[in-house]
């Protein structure tokens, strides 16, 4: 488990991941799609799923996830780190 | 391809049996960054999308991971959701289990809430076919459908 730091917040970490997965931007906004643009597909889904438990020390029962927490870092951070 | 009408002995109101198929793609790449890193040989995120039962059925006779079976594999479990016509949905990853079946030939198991989405679906029995090649996995998925001519889009 991680803790999150002042200079490492959780959504932080969840922001890297994606970044680090998409050389090609240098910066994502709190409301991008992340589905809708095609940053996080199908398998890598999963993998932000565990990205987010690692950055916010918690356990996501997979099906009852509501997608919708999931759709922008500004849910996320609602959902998981607020 | 041309859909069947037949009336139901049970139902008042007949039903139309439709062909539905679904593909999916999947790079060897991919499977690579999922056991990474790896426990076992199995990476701790490549449990989220297998069964106990699939993991068994994914390591070379050598016991390293079969990296081309498991991108068939997730390349036909993602296929078969998209049989489930499931908009806005995760995929039921551990709900949708591609075992060996007799011949060598893929069979699916449904189960939880991939099983609830196939019946919803209307769905029959699920055929998959998966191939592999040049750094890359492919899936197809077919089954028939049947819905209410009343319910018809």
């Amino acid at each position: 488990m991680s803790s999150a730091g002042i200079d490492s917040k959780g959504i932080d970490k969840v922001r890297d991941w994606i970044l680090g997965r998409h050389p090609e931007r240098t910066e994502l906004a709190a409301d991008v799609d992340l589905i809708e643009s095609r940053l996080v597909d199908s398998l890598a889904f999963v993998e932000l799923v565990y990205t987010i438990e690692d950055a916010a020390g918690i356990e996501v029962d997979f099906e009852s996830i509501d997608i919708e927490d999931f759709q922008t870092l500004a849910t996320i951070e609602k959902a998981f780190f607020a | 391809m041309t859909s069947s009408v037949v009336t139901s002995s049970v139902a008042t109101q007949p039903v139309v049996t439709q062909p539905r198929i679904g593909v999916d793609l999947v790079p060897l790449s991919r499977v690579r960054e999922l056991l990474d890193p790896g426990i076992g040989g199995i990476g701790p995120v490549l449990a989220r999308f297998l069964s106990a039962e699939e993991l068994t059925g994914s390591l070379t006779p050598d016991g390293a991971p079969d990296q081309a079976g498991i991108a068939g594999r997730l390349a036909a479990k993602e296929a078969v959701f998209k049989l489930l016509g499931a908009v806005g949905r995760p995929v039921p990853w551990q709900g949708i289990e591609v075992l060996r079946g007799p011949g060598g030939r893929p069979g699916v198991r449904l189960s939880g809430h991939a099983a609830e989405l196939a019946r919803t679906a209307g769905l029959g029995p699920i055929d998959v076919s998966i191939s592999h090649d040049g750094g890359f996995a492919i899936a197809v998925a077919a089954a028939a459908t049947t819905t209410s001519l009343d319910h018809r889009l």
